[in-house]
């Protein structure tokens, strides 16, 4: 053992520098794994401590539908029953916060929440002006307001600003608040009302979109569970939502798991990327070290203890990679500037988010980095076991082509396991680490396939008369070339990157499709029945038609209903839980009509017909079907507290990607809700001047100030900026795994250079000089980083095609720009790195290299 | 006197494309312990070849190979490096240091191999005797070629092995340095009492051990013995 622990070293001790390239791949993967990992535990730390404060309470129950009296009643009796209990009402809306009209015409969607002076029983404010928290900022027309509003509509603390009927006078400005859900879709900034104001308003109507949440404060911890089961249990079939802050600790102990799960493996395929670096440096390493192999074996040493010096030093490496990579990690942490730190504390609102390295993070990055080093280089190093002694007494002799031997294979399905338990163990799920580990080696395979077949393409290339360029292609082919690892390895990188922005650009191209003159861009929601006429009007003064740029802008009347039982031959779903256990459980828009839209198509049964028909029926959406719902069922809805029976009497297809008419999962036939209170929506197409569309908007919210105007284009002006970050972080791992390809191509050359010596040696010899060599490399790489973007380009276009038609379901368009763009950096790249890095070979006196041979 | 190496019968013949071709006839051969003996020839006589088989550095196609009373060709790779690392020094043409390795660390790694403790002191001794007393800290390619076989040359003693072999030592030498290696060669072969067998080109060299065996096309010519220490095995080989 000390002999091959010292064999080891002292092997190292030489090598290092050329092997260092490779394991800077390892670095950069076990630092993004062991940086992520972190600082998503160390958010999920912080977090978890804060449950409470993201509940705001101990247990909350929450309903879309106004409370009813024996709902309530029974919330409070069983809190009374608690000693020390406490309670506090919270009602959310969307809705338009205006400017008063001496001011200016500005209007933006809020998020507004009125809550009463008990508010918040856990966690705590952060206010612009530094100032605590007091229900007494809400008294008597007091507002906060979320941050982002203040540029947003042009004001300042201590102005006023309307909604619904009300003014009110911004009292300070929201930094981070408590009881604010988590990553979830914001449809404007937050406004506090005091939670009486909010009743003045005039928006909470009935049938108007609110969630009321009770919340509840329980002294003793016991009790905040056998509380919960006693509510679950008394309002089972009423529509509330119960949960504790425990529930809360646990979907974001599930959401961040999953998180730090899913980002390592971008971690992963990064240090997978370097273990194809291992790979081949192993390859070319061991190839230089047969005859050392075998002269330990002529002193001596077995097959095993030759096999064992090896590994060791592989293994040395890979952890020494690791390291590097956790100190990296540790690195881009501190760095972390404090803007950032300070962004992230908005977002999540919670202050102290630490950015120190959390020792499982590093103990799984070391693992990995350790596991995949020696995986990759495993099978490389079995070539070891065929170094004959006899090699010695043969000056030149080196060993050709090994045939795959039984321990070969098996060495390498032990290495194909082996990736596929590192990426179940990193993702924490057999299935994911399967397909995870399955689609990178299949993409690996088609990447690697297709830069094989390119390679071949450039054979006519090795009959060239021209001597740089006949030498460059016989280079690209030379034994022991390293053409295949670096076309892979770059060619991943760029197929990332080009992939992406090839994709991204089909997404926008499809938004600017669906974007085109007869699509509706603004959408109106909560018009009342009583201002059905007035809107209209207001409509057709701002000379706007239909969406068919025609007519009058329809007003579509909307009622939210929910499925309480689905009974029929086959079928028979009752009760809350059933319907909830069946997918039904949520809030569904309906609305009614004597006839289909342009988007709808009857695929079974048959739609209404003009004659009245004994009892109600309802059209459903083909969906449905595939979760029990058949033609024929009777359909219960509660629509506001009313019960509605309906049968089913046609299945429609909706293309909800034409979205002129809107999409509806249940369509009822005209009559059914007679006399039933409704709001209306309406999509319409905006005027296109920004004035004249603010002059619209605010003109509506002024006569109709529970109208919420909802800007179509800001909507995909958000989601725009949210596909841009998107495209910047895959980007990021993209340039990264380029990176990576670039440090196994530099590697590469280092591995490769005392072949590189002796042949510009020769080549100086035979009379050539200094800067025709150098051609000869800028071909060669020129060449090889041309054949690279190929790889990634060509790669790219499958991706694009396959995301944009059968997973985004989108137009597919060729991105050329971003294409051919992708191929020439990618080559210039190539040429550059390749070339800088062969300035030693191209600057070394010839005698000096054949003296050494 | 009891052979250190016997060769019983031993042949090699190679496939060459689709044609089989014996680049060593049957042969059989008897060394006692202590004898130098020097095998001279031409180019492809099957001299190294010969050597490679006595070192177990290749598995002859016919015959039995006796070290010191051990059948070699019975045994597997892994045998056959413990076998070497205990019993047969060698020293090659072209030296075959370890690139990596200072000249004292190349001398220590057979006898770290064997697990020898105090490597390092009997290393230094070693280096001592063959005059390289200072160079112990140089790497190959910091030392003249006959430093290099010098080197070669105390790194095969290390085990202290009853059989040195050696495959044209002085070959890649000029006449200075190859006269020193000879020396050596000599001294060890009569200090040690090592059983001593060497391929040549070099008369001089062959001079000076106690048999010279000369090859021709893969078969034993003649035998000329100014010592007269030869003990030929069977009427036919020698």
């Amino acid at each position: 053992m000390t002999f091959i622990l010292r064999m080891a070293y002292r092997e190292l001790r030489a090598s290092w520098r050329r092997l260092i390239f490779f394991f800077c791949c390892v670095a950069i993967g076990v630092g993004g794994i062991v940086a992520l990992r972190s600082l998503v535990q160390n958010v999920r730390t912080a977090l978890a401590t804060e449950a409470r404060g993201l509940t705001a309470g101990d247990i909350y129950v929450r309903t879309d539908q106004p409370w009813s009296d024996g709902v309530q009643g029974r919330i409070r009796e069983r809190a009374a029953e608690v000693p020390g209990a406490e309670l506090t009402e919270t009602v959310d809306t969307v809705t338009m916060a205006r400017l008063p009209a001496d001011v200016g015409t500005r209007t933006k969607v809020v998020e507004v929440r009125g809550v009463e002076p008990a508010f918040p029983f856990y966690g705590r404010f952060t206010l612009e002006s530094g100032a605590a928290y007091s229900s007494a900022l809400l008294r008597d027309g007091g507002v906060l307001v979320g941050r982002e509003l203040l540029p947003q509509l042009g004001v300042a603390v201590g102005d006023r600003i309307l909604i619904g009927d009300e003014t009110f006078t911004i009292r300070d400005a929201i930094v981070t608040e408590p009881g604010r859900q988590l990553g979830g879709f914001s449809l404007g900034p937050r406004v506090l009302v005091a939670h009486d104001a909010l009743a003045r308003t005039g928006l909470i109507e009935f049938g108007s979109r609110a969630e009321r949440q009770l919340l509840l404060r329980v002294p003793e911890e016991e009790a905040i569970e056998p509380l919960v089961r006693l509510l679950r249990e008394d309002l089972q079939e009423a529509f509330v939502r119960i949960g504790s802050y425990r529930r809360t600790e646990n979907r974001i102990e599930r959401n961040f798991s999953r998180a730090e799960n899913y980002l390592s493996l971008i971690g992963f395929v990064i240090v997978i990327l370097g273990g194809i670096g291992v790979w081949s440096v192993t390859r070319v390493f061991v190839q230089q070290r047969l005859r050392s192999a075998a002269i330990l074996k002529c002193l001596g040493a077995t097959t095993a203890d030759v096999l064992a010096v090896y590994v060791v030093q592989v293994a040395l490496l890979g952890l020494g990679g690791a390291l590097l990579g956790v100190g990296v990690a540790w690195a881009v942490l501190a760095a972390v500037p404090e803007s950032l730190a300070s962004q992230a504390a908005a977002t999540t609102g919670f202050q102290v988010v630490s950015t120190a390295l959390t020792l499982s993070a590093v103990l799984q990055g070391l693992a990995v980095g350790l596991l995949v080093s020696l995986l990759f280089a495993l099978v490389p190093l079995l070539d070891t076991r065929h170094a004959k002694p006899l090699l010695l007494l043969r000056q030149g002799d080196a060993l050709g082509a090994l045939p795959p031997d039984r321990v070969r294979i098996a060495a390498t399905i032990l290495v194909g396991l082996g990736l596929v338990g590192v990426a179940a163990w990193q993702a924490a799920s057999l299935e994911v680490g399967a397909y995870v580990a399955g689609g990178f080696i299949g993409v690996a395979g088609a990447l690697h396939v297709l830069g094989r077949t390119l390679v071949r393409m450039t054979r006519p290339l090795e009959t060239a008369r021209w001597f740089p360029l006949r030498h460059a292609a016989l280079n690209l082919r030379r034994p022991g070339n390293q053409t295949r690892v670096v076309l892979l390895a770059v060619g991943l990188g760029s197929f990332f990157i080009i992939g992406v922005h090839a994709v991204q650009a089909n997404l926008l191209a499809s938004f600017s499709l669906e974007l085109r003159d007869d699509m509706p861009d603004m959408f109106l929601i909560d018009v009342q029945q009583d201002q059905a006429d007035g809107v209209t009007r207001v409509l057709r003064d701002a000379g706007l038609g239909g969406p068919g740029g025609v007519g009058a802008p329809e007003l579509i009347p909307v009622l939210r209903a929910r499925v309480t039982a689905v009974t029929g031959p086959v079928t028979s779903i009752e009760g809350r839980r059933a319907v909830r256990r069946a997918g039904f459980g949520r809030e569904y828009t309906v609305t009614y009509r004597d006839r289909l839209e342009d988007n709808e198509r009857i695929v079974a049964g048959a739609f209404w017909d003009a004659s009245p028909a004994s009892f109600p029926e309802v059209s459903i959406e083909d969906s449905l079907m595939e979760r029990g719902m058949r033609l024929g069922d009777t359909v219960r809805f509660d629509v506001l507290g009313r019960i509605v029976e309906a049968r089913v009497t046609s299945v429609r297809e909706v293309d909800w990607d034409d979205s002129r008419s809107g999409g509806f999962m249940f369509l009822f036939s005209p009559g059914t809700f007679d006399g039933a209170p409704h709001s209306y929506i309406s999509f319409l197409r905006g005027p296109v001047e920004p004035d004249a569309r603010g002059a619209l908007q605010r003109t509506l919210v002024d006569r109709y100030p529970n109208v919420s105007v909802i800007d179509g284009l800001e909507i995909i002006r958000t989601f725009r900026r949210v596909l841009d970050y998107v495209t910047l972080a895959v980007t990021v791992v993209g340039a990264i795994a380029l990176l990576a390809g670039g440090l196994i191509l530099v590697g590469s050359v280092a591995m490769t250079k005392f072949q590189r010596l002796f042949d510009a040696a020769v080549f100086k010899t035979l009379g050539a000089n200094t800067r025709l060599i150098a051609v000869m490399y800028v071909f060669e790489y020129g060449v090889l980083g041309t054949l690279a973007g190929l790889v990634g380009s060509v790669g790219a276009l499958a991706l694009t095609w396959v995301l944009t038609r059968q997973v985004l379901d989108v137009p597919w368009t060729p991105a050329p720009a971003v294409n051919i763009g992708g191929v020439l950096v990618t080559a210039v790249v190539v040429l550059v790195v390749g070339v800088a890095s062969s300035v030693d070979v191209l600057r070394r006196k010839p005698l000096l290299t054949l003296r050494a041979e | 006197m009891k052979p250190m190496i016997e060769l019983r019968g031993v042949s090699k013949t190679v496939q060459s494309g689709d044609r089989a071709l014996t680049i060593l006839h049957p042969l059989d051969l008897s060394v006692p312990a202590g004898q130098s003996l020097s095998i001279v020839g031409p180019s492809g006589s099957g001299k190294s070849t010969l050597l490679g088989l006595i070192a177990g550095l290749d598995t002859p196609s016919t015959g039995r190979i006796l070290i010191g009373g051990t059948d070699i060709t019975t045994l597997d790779e892994d045998a056959l490096a413990r076998l070497r690392g205990a019993r047969i020094g060698f020293v090659f043409q072209f030296f075959h240091l370890i690139p990596s390795l200072t000249a004292l660390e190349n001398v220590m790694v057979p006898l770290e191999i064997a697990g020898v403790a105090n490597a390092v002191h009997r290393a230094r001794g070693l280096l001592a005797d063959v005059g390289l007393t200072d160079r112990g800290h140089h790497y190959p390619s910091q030392l003249s070629g006959g430093e290099q076989q010098r080197v070669a040359i105390a790194r095969a003693l290390a085990n202290d092995p009853p059989i040195l072999l050696a495959d044209e030592p002085t070959g890649n030498l000029d006449s200075t340095n190859g006269r020193h290696v000879i020396d050596l060669l000599v001294d060890i072969n009569r200090k040690r009492d090592t059983t001593l067998m060497l391929v040549t080109h070099d008369r001089e060299l062959a001079g000076c051990t106690d048999v010279t065996l000369s090859m021709r096309d893969g078969r034993t010519e003649r035998a000329e013995s100014p010592h007269a220490v030869l003990e030929p095995a069977g009427a036919a080989a020698l």
